[in-house]
C-alpha cells in the first residue's frame, strides 16, 4: 500500500502519537518543530567551533545587527516573507561584523568597547526602523517585532524547510572543515607557520556563526539568539574531552533546548519562544554543570575529597610507623597518632581519625592483644624486664600495632617519599615543597635515566627511618 | 534647522512635555556615560552590557514582591541581579573553569529570559509591560507625573514632575557621589590594578562598587531606554570621548556632555520621523562615535589620511623641482629645459600646481624654474648627493645602490644633519657619482 506522506492525513497516527497530552500537534506544528530542532542542532554545531576558537561572543554583535535588516528589508521590499527578512538580517548581520573588524583596524577603541559599540548602536538603529515602521501603521508590518524574542508560532511549513536546508547546510560546511577549523580553534600560531589560511578560515567560522545566529532568528529573537549558538557547546564541553562528541553533543543539546522551548511557548498564547528555549539550555547546562564527569561540580567535589581521603591515610599510616620504628611488635596509642597526624586542625582530626577507621578496616592496623606472641608479651619481653615493660599494654589501654601487611606497605610508602625527595633534589629547585602528596613510586612516573644516577647511591645508602614521614 | 524642530516640538505638544522628556533622558544617559568611562578603560564594557541584561529578572521579582519601578526595592533588587551575574560568572570561572567571557554569555542571557518569563507570566500582576523591557517608555514618562509641593512647603502650589525624571535624578545624583568620592581610588584601579593592589587598595571592593553603580545607572536607564540599549548609553559616549581627549577626567566630563546631547537630539529626532526615542539616542550616540573615529584629531583616520597625502605632495613637488633642476643640470646649466613628463596623477597634479603659483614658470613646453624653486630643488639635490656620499663612506655600498636609499631619503635630511655630513668631507668633494653638491641654499653667491 501506497501512502502520500505529502498530505496531513498519512501524518496524524504519527502526530497523534508524538503530541503530548493537551498540545494539539497539526502537521504544520510538526513540521515547524522539526525545522526548529535543525536549527538547534546546528547553532550547537557551529557555535562550538566559537567556543574552541575561543570567541563565544563573535554572534552577538551578529544577532543584535539582524533587526536592522529585518527591518529595511521590509521597508524596502514592502514584503515579510521570510525569507526576504532573514535575507536582510543576513546583510546586516554580516555588515555588523565587517564594521567591528574595519573599527579594529581603524580606531583606537579597545576590542569589548568596539563589540559593545555594534551591539547597541546596530540595534538602536533597527528599533528605531522598525518602531517607525510600526508607527506609520505600514500594511503588513505587524509581526516584525516578533523578531526580537522569538516565535514560531506564526511560521509556515515552508518558512521551516527554509531554516532546516539552511541548517543543514551549516552543519555540512563544519563537516568538510572540520580538520582546518579544529586546528586553527587549538593551535592558530602553528596553522599559520604550516601554511594554512587562519585569517581566512577565521573569516569562514565568523560567517558561519553569523548566519547561523540568522537562521535561528525566528526561534530564538534578536536579543537571545547568541544563547543558542553559546549554551549548548559550553554544556558539551562538560561531558567530553574530544570534538567529535562535543560537536554532537552541543548539537543534541540545541536541539532539545530548541524542541522544549517550542513547546513549552504552546503552553500559553503570547508567550515568546525564545526566552523559553534559553532557559531550556541553561536547565541542561546547570544540569551538566553539575553532574557531568571529570568536570562537572560533583565529580570535583567527590574527587577533591578522595585525595583528601587518601592524603591522610598516607599521613595516618606514616605516624604508625614512625611511632613503631619499623617494628612489628612495638605498639602505640590511637590518640598518639591522631594528635601527631592532624596537629591543631579540627577538620584535619576528624578526617585523621575516618582514617584509622580505615586502616582498621582493611587490616592494616591491629589491636596488640597478649595473643599475639610478640616481643612485647611474650616470654622475653617479661625476661628482659623493666625496658621492656614501659611498652606493654596497661589494662584497658588502647594498644594498636602495624599488621605485616601494613608494614609491608608502610615501609614502600617510607621508599617511595625517600626516592622522590632524592628524584626532586636532583632535578628541581626547591622541589622538596611538592613533597606533600601521596605519590606513586618514582619509578612508576620517571625514566630509567633519570633514575640511574640515583640508584646506586640507594643501594649503598638505606634512608634513615625517621626523616621520611 | 534645530529651530525649526524646536518650533514644530513646541507647536506640537507643548514645552514642558518635551522638556521633561529630554530632561528625563539626559539624566539618564550622563548617569550611563559617567559610569561607562570606567567601564571602557577596564575593559569591562562586555560586562556591563551582561549586567544591563541581567538586571531585569532582579527587577520584575522586586515589583512582584511589591515594590514600584524607581522605588528602593527595585532598585536593591536591579542590583542584587546584577552582581549575581557577576558572581556567577566568576563562580562558573572558578567551579568549573569556564572562560569568564563565555560564562558571561550563559549567565546573562539566562537571567535575562527568566526575566522575559516572569515579566510575560505575570504581566496582569505587574505593572511592567514587555515591550517597556525591550523599548522602555520614555514617551510615556512625562505623563507619571508627582507633585513636589509636599516637599517644598505649601507656599509655592503644587509643582508637578514627572516621577521618571525624579528617579533619574536620584540615580545620577547617586552615581556622581559614589564615583567622586573613591574617584581617585577608582582611576588607580582601573589604570594599574596590580599596583593598585600592591599598595594596599581594597581593589575587589572598589570592583564590586563599580559594578553596583553600574546596576543602578542600569535601572534608570531600563525604565527610559530598554534594557538592550543600556549598553550603547554605557560604552558609546565613553568610548568616543577617549578618541578626543586623553585625562580620565576630560574623558569622563566630555562622555557625560556628549550623552546628555545625543538624548537630547535623540529625543527630538525620534519626535520628528515618528519612532523610538531610544532606538534613535543610540543611533545619535553612533554618529557621534563615528564622527569621532572619523575626525578625532591626529587620530581620526581623515587626520591621518590627510597627513599622508601632505607628505606625498611634499615628496612630489620635491621630486618635480629636483628633476627640473637636474635637467637642466645635464644641460649644462641651461635655465630653461624641456617640460618633463608626469610620472603619476599625483605628479600632474603638482606640476600643474606649481606653474600655477609661479614656482615654475612655464613658456612654450620649455620650463624654467624662478629662485625659490631653485632654492628647493638645490636643498633636495643637496641631500640627496650628501646622503649618498656619506653612505659611499659608511656604509660600502657598491656604487650603483646609493642612489635609492638617497631617493628616500633626500625629502627627510634636515639642514643640521646636511651640515653633518658636509663637515666629513674635504672642501668642494664631488658625490660619489662624480657630481657637484649644491651649496646650502642661499650659500650660493
Amino acid at each position: 500500500m501506497m501512502i502520500d506522506l505529502g498530505t496531513s492525513a498519512a501524518w496524524t497516527p504519527l502526530v497523534a502519537a508524538a503530541g503530548p497530552a493537551g498540545l494539539a500537534m497539526t502537521y504544520n506544528t510538526l513540521v515547524v518543530l522539526a525545522g526548529v530542532a535543525a536549527v538547534g542542532f546546528a547553532a550547537g554545531v557551529a557555535g562550538t567551533l566559537a567556543l574552541l576558537r575561543r570567541r563565544p561572543l563573535v554572534g552577538d554583535a551578529a544577532a543584535h545587527a539582524t533587526l536592522l535588516g529585518v527591518g529595511t528589508a521590509f521597508l524596502l521590499t514592502g514584503r515579510r516573507d521570510l525569507p526576504t527578512l532573514l535575507a536582510g538580517a543576513l546583510v546586516s548581520a554580516v555588515a555588523a561584523v565587517g564594521v567591528l573588524v574595519l573599527l579594529r583596524r581603524i580606531a583606537r577603541t579597545r576590542d569589548d568597547a568596539a563589540t559593545a559599540i555594534v551591539i547597541g548602536v546596530s540595534f538602536g538603529a533597527g528599533l528605531a526602523v522598525v518602531a517607525g515602521i510600526t508607527a506609520r501603521g505600514l500594511p503588513g508590518s505587524a509581526g516584525l517585532e516578533q523578531f526580537l524574542l522569538g516565535h514560531t508560532a506564526a511560521l509556515t511549513a515552508r518558512d521551516a524547510l527554509l531554516l532546516a536546508a539552511a541548517s543543514l547546510g551549516v552543519v555540512v560546511l563544519v563537516a568538510v572543515a572540520l580538520k582546518e577549523a579544529v586546528l586553527v580553534a587549538f593551535d592558530a600560531a602553528f596553522a599559520a607557520a604550516s601554511g594554512w589560511p587562519v585569517g581566512l578560515i577565521d573569516a569562514a567560522l565568523v560567517s558561519l556563526v553569523a548566519l547561523m545566529v540568522v537562521v535561528g532568528l525566528p526561534a530564538a529573537g534578536a536579543v537571545l539568539v547568541t544563547a543558542l549558538v553559546v549554551i549548548p557547546p559550553v554544556a558539551a564541553r562538560q561531558w567530553t574531552n574530544r570534538v567529535g562528541p562535543m560537536l554532537l553533543l552541543a548539537g543534541l543539546f540545541g536541539l532539545a533546548a530548541a524542541v522544549a522551548g517550542v513547546l513549552l511557548s504552546t503552553l500559553r498564547p503570547g508567550l515568546a519562544t525564545g526566552p523559553l528555549v534559553v532557559l531550556a539550555a541553561a536547565a541542561i547546562c546547570f544540569v551538566s554543570f553539575v553532574v557531568a564527569p571529570e568536570r562537572g561540580w560533583l565529580a570535583r567535589r567527590l574527587g577533591e575529597a578522595d585525595r583528601r581521603r587518601r592524603w591522610t591515610r598516607g599521613r595516618v599510616l606514616g605516624e604508625c610507623f614512625a611511632l613503631c620504628g619499623d617494628d612489628a611488635a612495638t605498639g602505640f596509642e590511637r590518640a598518639l597518632v591522631i594528635d601527631r597526624a592532624a596537629g591543631d586542625s579540627g577538620s584535619l582530626r576528624r578526617d585523621a581519625g575516618r582514617a584509622w577507621h580505615q586502616l582498621v578496616r582493611e587490616g592494616v592496623l591491629e589491636r596488640a592483644t597478649l595473643r599475639a606472641g610478640g616481643r612485647d608479651f611474650g616470654q622475653e619481653s617479661v625476661a628482659r624486664g623493666a625496658a621492656v615493660r614501659g611498652a606493654m599494654p596497661q589494662a584497658g589501654r588502647d594498644r594498636w600495632r602495624l599488621s605485616s601487611a601494613g608494614l609491608v606497605q608502610a615501609r614502600e610508602r617510607r621508599r617511595r617519599i625517600g626516592a622522590w625527595r632524592d628524584v626532586l633534589d636532583a632535578a628541581v629547585e626547591n622541589g622538596r615543597d611538592a613533597l606533600t602528596l601521596d605519590l606513586p613510586a618514582p619509578e612508576e612516573v620517571l625514566e630509567g635515566v633519570v633514575l640511574a644516577p640515583l640508584a646506586a647511591a640507594w643501594q649503598s645508602a638505606p634512608r634513615a627511618a625517621e626523616d621520611t614521614r | 534647522m534645530s529651530l525649526a524642530v524646536g518650533a514644530v516640538l513646541v507647536a506640537d505638544a507643548g514645552l514642558a512635555f518635551h522638556g521633561w522628556s529630554m530632561a528625563t533622558a539626559a539624566a539618564v544617559s550622563a548617569a550611563c556615560a559617567l559610569v561607562g568611562s570606567f567601564l571602557v578603560v577596564r575593559r569591562m564594557s562586555l560586562l556591563g552590557d551582561a549586567i544591563a541584561h541581567a538586571v531585569l529578572p532582579g527587577i520584575a521579582v522586586a515589583v512582584l514582591a511589591g515594590g514600584r519601578l524607581g522605588g528602593p526595592l527595585v532598585l536593591v533588587g536591579a542590583v542584587a541581579a546584577g552582581l549575581v551575574t557577576v558572581w556567577l560568572t566568576r563562580a562558573l570561572h572558578a567551579a568549573v573553569g569556564l572562560a569568564e567571557d563565555a560564562g558571561a554569555g550563559v549567565v546573562f542571557t539566562s537571567l535575562f529570559a527568566l526575566g522575559v518569563v516572569i515579566v510575560t507570566l505575570c504581566a496582569a500582576q505587574i505593572d511592567l509591560d514587555p515591550q517597556c523591557v525591550l523599548f522602555g517608555i520614555l514617551e510615556l514618562a512625562a505623563f507619571d507625573l508627582v507633585s513636589l509641593g509636599p516637599l517644598l512647603g505649601s507656599s509655592v502650589g503644587p509643582v508637578l514632575v514627572p516621577r521618571a525624571f525624579l528617579t533619574a535624578s536620584a540615580v545620577l545624583g547617586l552615581v556622581t557621589a559614589t564615583l567622586l568620592g573613591t574617584w581617585r581610588l577608582q582611576v588607580f584601579t582601573a589604570f594599574d590594578p596590580a599596583a593598585a593592589r600592591a599598595a594596599g587598595l581594597p581593589v575587589a571592593a572598589l570592583t564590586i562598587l563599580l559594578l553596583g553603580t553600574t546596576a543602578v545607572a542600569t535601572v534608570a536607564a531600563f525604565e527610559a531606554v530598554g534594557a538592550v540599549l543600556v549598553v550603547a548609553m554605557l560604552v558609546v559616549p565613553a568610548a568616543t570621548a577617549e578618541l578626543l581627549v586623553h585625562r580620565m577626567p576630560h574623558v569622563a566630563a566630555l562622555a557625560v556632555a556628549l550623552a546628555m546631547v545625543a538624548a537630547c537630539l535623540g529625543w527630538a529626532a525620534a519626535w520628528w520621523l515618528n519612532t523610538s526615542a531610544a532606538g534613535m539616542m543610540a543611533v545619535v550616540l553612533g554618529g557621534f562615535y563615528g564622527l569621532a573615529v572619523a575626525l578625532a584629531p591626529g587620530e581620526g583616520f581623515v587626520a591621518r589620511a590627510a597627513t599622508r597625502l601632505g607628505l606625498a605632495w611634499r615628496v612630489a613637488r620635491e621630486d618635480w623641482l629636483a628633476r627640473i633642476w637636474r635637467a637642466g643640470e645635464e644641460a649644462g646649466g641651461a635655465g630653461e629645459v624641456t617640460r618633463p613628463r608626469p610620472r603619476s596623477l599625483l605628479e600632474r597634479a603638482v606640476a600643474g600646481w606649481l606653474e600655477w603659483t609661479g614656482v615654475v614658470v612655464l613658456h612654450r613646453g620649455m620650463v624654467r624654474l624662478s629662485a625659490p624653486g631653485v632654492r628647493e630643488a638645490e636643498t633636495v639635490v643637496r641631500s640627496h648627493r650628501l646622503w649618498e656620499a656619506w653612505l659611499g663612506r659608511h656604509a660600502e655600498l657598491p656604487l650603483d645602490h646609493l642612489h635609492p636609499p638617497a631617493e628616500w631619503l633626500e625629502h627627510h635630511l634636515g639642514a643640521a644633519m646636511r651640515e653633518r655630513i658636509e663637515a666629513e668631507m674635504a672642501v668642494g668633494e664631488a658625490d660619489p657619482h662624480g657630481r657637484e653638491i649644491p651649496p646650502e641654499s642661499g650659500a650660493r653667491p
